[in-house]
């Protein structure tokens, strides 16, 4: 069939459905039947899934003129989705398709849900096409025989490659396509991102650099130029004191009209604590509202989620509370408003949410920005700027993963084994790898089959065998099963499941948190007051409570930090008033208030609405121009206190005040409390600072960051803590059986002990070096932390001696959880330490 | 380091070990042999030097104390048989002292092993008015040592490091050992007021 005719066979069926293919639709459509590999930028809703499946089932049908009687053996496609809960309306979407042009192929789902029966029918013969999970792909890889069934794979498709780019799930992928493009001559592989910083590299990452199937592919970018309104709700009564952690409780009046004239609003919070607590507090005081709203995160249990998503999609709700849970996939049209509560701190987060609503075409995307305190409004301001210039952050892939590695080539070894040669060859081809060396490869060769560098007299080890002709194979059923159970690089904390005593199951809760409770103690979960009565094999038994006081669980991760893109913008935003508080020192204030539109100093309506506050923090220090980098340093009852004003984010704060710190108390013995937030640190001491001292020896230098940071920062124990990822990722310890978990608390002591071993007796191993290289990079952003601090080398320190606690200083002083450094000298690190006892 | 309790000399060893020199006896709990080979049938890469350092560790203690007796306080074999079984009957073979083993909860490994390789094997140990177990336990009028706990401390200084070391953790009424294995884990203890903590580390016993 020729082109036309198969073009023919797909706008009928858009036009059956009333509808038009995008320019970037035909774009992909072409771009695919020409032999063609690529990533497509595209956001969700806007019919991205056509955009490829639609060439896939047309090639096919180009390729098989008897289409339409005979059935297809084997799977055609693989369409990886990084969410099990998006499978479903991927499926929904594409058997419509088939089904409606008469091409009878069957579409199967294989994600972790499936169950053991479907599975089993699964591996006996795979659907036309198959949707599917990273982690369960590569048990697709586990199986025996896996290169027939996929010899004659036509294409894969990896959705929201965004989403697994900058993570280990993402490495995964890469190596699962390397061998994939090896068994199936044929394959065509293609992405799906939404708008990120670095969407070249992402294609380069998906295809491997400088592999045929990158020089042989293209970027499509669907240019749907969406209108999105950011309103920032400003406080009528500005506080001069922005006081941090209101939660933005205090404009909750404001939020209720927005919530009533509109017909579904969704309402982000970034926390799961916070969101528990806004849908309480909104249910206290408009309790009218009862039955019309609803809360959404991700530690409610799944049936209650779907029901909310599908009461979304009806329409049937008022409002959401939500967190980051409801920020993917699924499309929801009858949502027209979004209420960001506090600062999103990345710019791709808030144009996503942003574009939660107004789905129907021509729709503006109104998005409201609650401030939890005033300061955050500088952040509205740049985010502003950042819905105009789409300035959005990159993914940053991982390097030199040798946990996955070790996992992948078990994997292989489990399944039909693999001659090291050929894998070494198609390793290289992917990013993550391409700068293995052939002795790093065979180090984690002798680890998978040694178990050590050497031949051991009498010893047991069992992983991966060497056979006769060289292949790398596993034998051992006991190995390989224990393999397949913890294939996967997502290691979560252990959850346990909250069910009421009389049975009903709540939802799931870290196990950290319950830790800290006893029976009897009352806490709020899922919108409901819960007494704890038991914890038992891994589930929490409750009853309601009456008592209104609760805890309210605080989940990890719960606090983030502006991207470097947000800090720039805030900066900007910044530097844009201290030119105007230089240029203007008159005439700016009587202006304030009369001018309706953006105002005639450039000045958004959020800063301007600030300027009662700026002008309080020139009284006695500065607003911060491009060259300058403030620091004030003023007394009060707690002791001397000296405030940095970076604006690089809370990551690079805490790493950048841990080492000025560290370097301080080389000068003299001191002691400091240590806080931070993302426009600022603090350091507190009981003694005076010699400020004077710390510019005169260049502290904030950018040389030796490192080796003064694993010394100011405890490394080697944030390294053992990433180490535990590492560790179950490449084998090291065993997380269960399904229903039958290992309890966290005895992970992380395995992997802990484990760490010491080797930091003991194989301080060259790669994947203790691993530990290292994460937590410099990933944790510590050692990077951005450079960059700031070059950044500063170039600046201007302007240091103010304040008689009282400035504006800009009050968020970070009233911060309660400090870190504590201390520098009185002591003999060696023992004796330095002191004995902490802790409250039992 | 040399300590008195109840007027009696007792050596604490950097390893963990204990030294009585009345008795010319070194105590040593929790080796936990096998332990590492025991992982290692099971895929896991723990390092197989760590297997020689325990014995280069007993080895260490023995030249140096030089004893007549080596009394294990139990939770000296981790699993049942493997083939680090041969180390350990090697080592014993070339002990000259005689060794006795008070029987922990890991010790699962039929007794007649032991004894054929001549050691005795004790439920407990009492001399005068010291008990030996494995398990803590307070008996009116004797000063119980122990093992079983692996009793570790966590110190905190400098920043915001933290460090967990194992110790010796003296109460009024009894003595626990830090377990001597190498691949062996801590359980950090909350000392009481009139505890005394004693650290080991690479080459110093520290009070704390």
């Amino acid at each position: 069939m020729n082109k036309k005719n198969l073009y023919r066979i797909a706008d009928n069926w858009f036009k059956n459905q009333d509808w038009k293919p995008f320019p970037f639709q035909k774009q992909a459509w072409d771009a695919y039947l020409q032999g063609k590999n690529g990533l497509l930028n595209a956001p969700t809703g806007s019919g991205k899934t056509y955009a490829l499946w639609v060439p896939i089932v047309l090639d096919y049908i180009r390729e098989h003129p008897n289409y339409k009687t005979q059935t297809h053996k084997g799977v055609w496609a693989i369409w990886v989705t990084p969410l099990r809960a998006l499978s479903v309306e991927i499926k929904n979407a594409t058997q419509r398709f088939v089904d409606d042009i008469g091409v009878p192929f069957t579409v199967g789902i294989r994600t972790g849900d499936t169950s053991k029966k479907e599975r089993a029918a699964q591996n006996r013969r795979l659907p036309n096409l198959l949707i599917t999970t990273p982690e369960s792909l590569q048990l697709l890889l586990s199986s025996k025989g896996y290169d027939k069934k996929m010899n004659s794979l036509a294409a894969v498709v990896t959705d929201e490659w965004h989403e697994l780019l900058g993570s280990k799930r993402g490495v995964q992928m890469e190596l699962a396509l390397s061998r994939i493009k090896t068994v199936a001559p044929k394959l065509r592989i293609w992405g799906i991102s939404a708008t990120i910083g670095n969407l070249d590299q992402a294609r380069e990452v998906l295809l491997g650099p400088g592999s045929e199937s990158f020089q042989n592919s293209v970027l499509i970018k669907a240019k749907i130029n969406k209108k999105i309104r950011v309103k920032s709700i400003i406080p009528k009564k500005m506080e001069l004191f922005p006081w941090r952690g209101h939660l933005g409780l205090h404009l909750l009046e404001e939020v209720i009209p927005i919530i009533k004239s509109s017909k579904t609003t969704l309402l982000f919070t970034n926390t799961r604590s916070q969101c528990e607590i806004w849908f309480q507090r909104i249910l206290d005081k408009h309790p009218e509202l009862a039955g019309e709203m609803a809360m959404h995160h991700g530690s409610i249990n799944k049936e209650t989620r779907k029901w909310v998503e599908n009461a979304i999609r009806e329409a049937t709700l008022k409002a959401v509370v939500c967190t980051s849970s409801l920020d993917l996939g699924v499309d929801f049209a009858p949502v027209e408003t979004i209420v960001q509560i506090g600062g999103p701190k990345g710019v791709a987060r808030f144009l996503q949410r942003a574009g939660r609503s107004g789905h129907q075409p021509g729709k503006e995307s109104v998005i409201y920005f609650l401030p939890t305190h005033a300061m955050e409004l500088i952040e509205a301001s740049a985010l502003q700027k950042a819905v105009k210039s789409q300035k959005v952050e990159e993914r940053i892939p991982y390097l030199n993963s040798y946990d996955v590695l070790v996992q992948y080539l078990t994997t292989l070894a489990v399944s039909d084994g693999f001659y090291p040669k050929e894998i070494y060859r198609e390793v290289t081809t992917t990013f993550c790898y391409r700068s293995l060396t052939p002795e790093q490869l065979g180090w984690i060769l002798n680890f998978i089959t040694l178990g050590s560098q050497s031949l051991q007299a009498y010893d047991e080890f069992k992983k991966v065998e060497i056979e006769e002709d060289g292949r790398y194979k596993t034998n051992n059923r006991g190995v390989a099963m224990r393999h397949r159970l913890q294939i996967g690089t997502i290691v979560s904390d252990a959850v346990l499941t909250v069910k009421f005593l009389k049975g009903g199951y709540i939802g799931s809760i870290e196990e950290w948190f319950i830790s800290k409770l006893k029976p009897g103690d009352v806490f709020t979960f899922a919108g409901r007051n819960l007494e704890l009565f038991r914890v038992k094999n891994m589930q929490v038994l409750v009853k309601k409570s009456k008592e209104r006081s609760s805890i309210v669980p605080s989940w990890m991760g719960g606090r983030m930090s502006l991207s470097s893109e947000m800090s720039q913008l805030l900066r900007e935003e910044l530097y844009a008033v201290a030119e105007l508080l230089n240029s203007d020192q008159h005439n700016y204030s009587e202006n304030n208030g009369e001018t309706k539109k953006q105002g005639k100093h450039g000045l958004s309506r959020e800063l301007r609405s600030l300027i009662p506050i700026f002008k309080r923090q020139v009284k006695e220090s500065i607003v911060p121009g491009p060259k300058q980098l403030l620091i004030e340093t003023f007394k009060t009852r707690e002791g001397y206190h000296n405030v940095f004003y970076p604006f690089e984010g809370r990551f690079v704060h805490e790493a950048m005040g841990s080492l000025l710190a560290y370097r301080i108390s080389l000068l003299s013995s001191i002691t400091f409390s240590i806080a931070f937030n993302d426009y600022g640190f603090e350091l507190l001491s009981d003694q005076e600072l010699d400020m004077q001292q710390v510019l005169d020896n260049e502290l904030f230098s950018s040389r030796f960051v490192k080796s003064d940071l694993e010394k100011s920062l405890n490394a080697t124990e944030m390294a053992r803590r990433k180490f535990r990822d590492i560790a179950v990722i490449a084998g090291l310890v065993f997380t269960g059986f399904p229903n039958k978990l290992v309890k966290s608390k005895h992970l992380q002591s395995s992997a802990q002990l484990l760490f010491s071993v080797f930091n003991d007796y194989e301080p060259d191993n790669l994947l203790l070096k691993q530990a290292y290289t994460e937590t410099f990079e990933h944790q510590l952003e050692e990077g951005r932390l450079q960059l700031a601090l070059q950044r500063i080398e170039k600046q201007t320190i302007i240091w103010k001696t304040c008689t009282k606690p400035t504006p800009f200083s009050f968020p970070i002083i009233t911060d309660r959880l400090r870190e504590k450094l201390s520098s009185e000298k002591l003999a060696d690190r023992i004796k330095r330490m002191l004995l902490h006892l802790e409250k039992s | 380091m040399e300590i008195t309790i109840r007027d009696t000399l007792f050596t604490l060893h950097p390893s963990g070990a204990l030294y009585w020199k009345d008795q010319n006896m070194v105590l040593i709990a929790d080796v936990h042999l096998g332990k590492i080979s025991h992982f290692r049938k099971f895929g896991s890469a723990v390092p197989p030097l760590a297997i020689k350092s325990n014995f280069e560790r007993l080895n260490q203690v023995v030249s140096w104390f030089k004893p007549a007796r080596i009394c294990f306080l139990g939770d000296l074999f981790h699993s049942t048989l493997n083939k680090e079984w041969r180390f350990f009957e090697e080592w014993v073979n070339d002990q000259t002292a005689q060794i006795i083993l008070v029987k922990g909860n890991h010790d699962i490994i039929t007794p007649s092993k032991f004894t054929d390789l001549g050691i005795q094997i004790k439920e407990e140990l009492l001399i005068n008015n010291f008990l030996l177990t494995h398990h803590p336990a307070e008996r009116d009028g004797v000063f119980t040592i122990s093992g079983h706990i692996h009793p570790g401390i966590k110190l905190r200084g400098l920043g915001k490091q933290t460090l967990n070391v194992p110790c010796f953790h003296r109460q009024p009424k009894q003595l626990t050992l830090p377990a001597f294995g190498a691949f062996t884990g801590k359980f950090l203890i909350t000392p009481k007021k009139g505890d005394i903590i004693y650290v080991t580390t690479q080459n110093e016993v520290l009070v704390i």
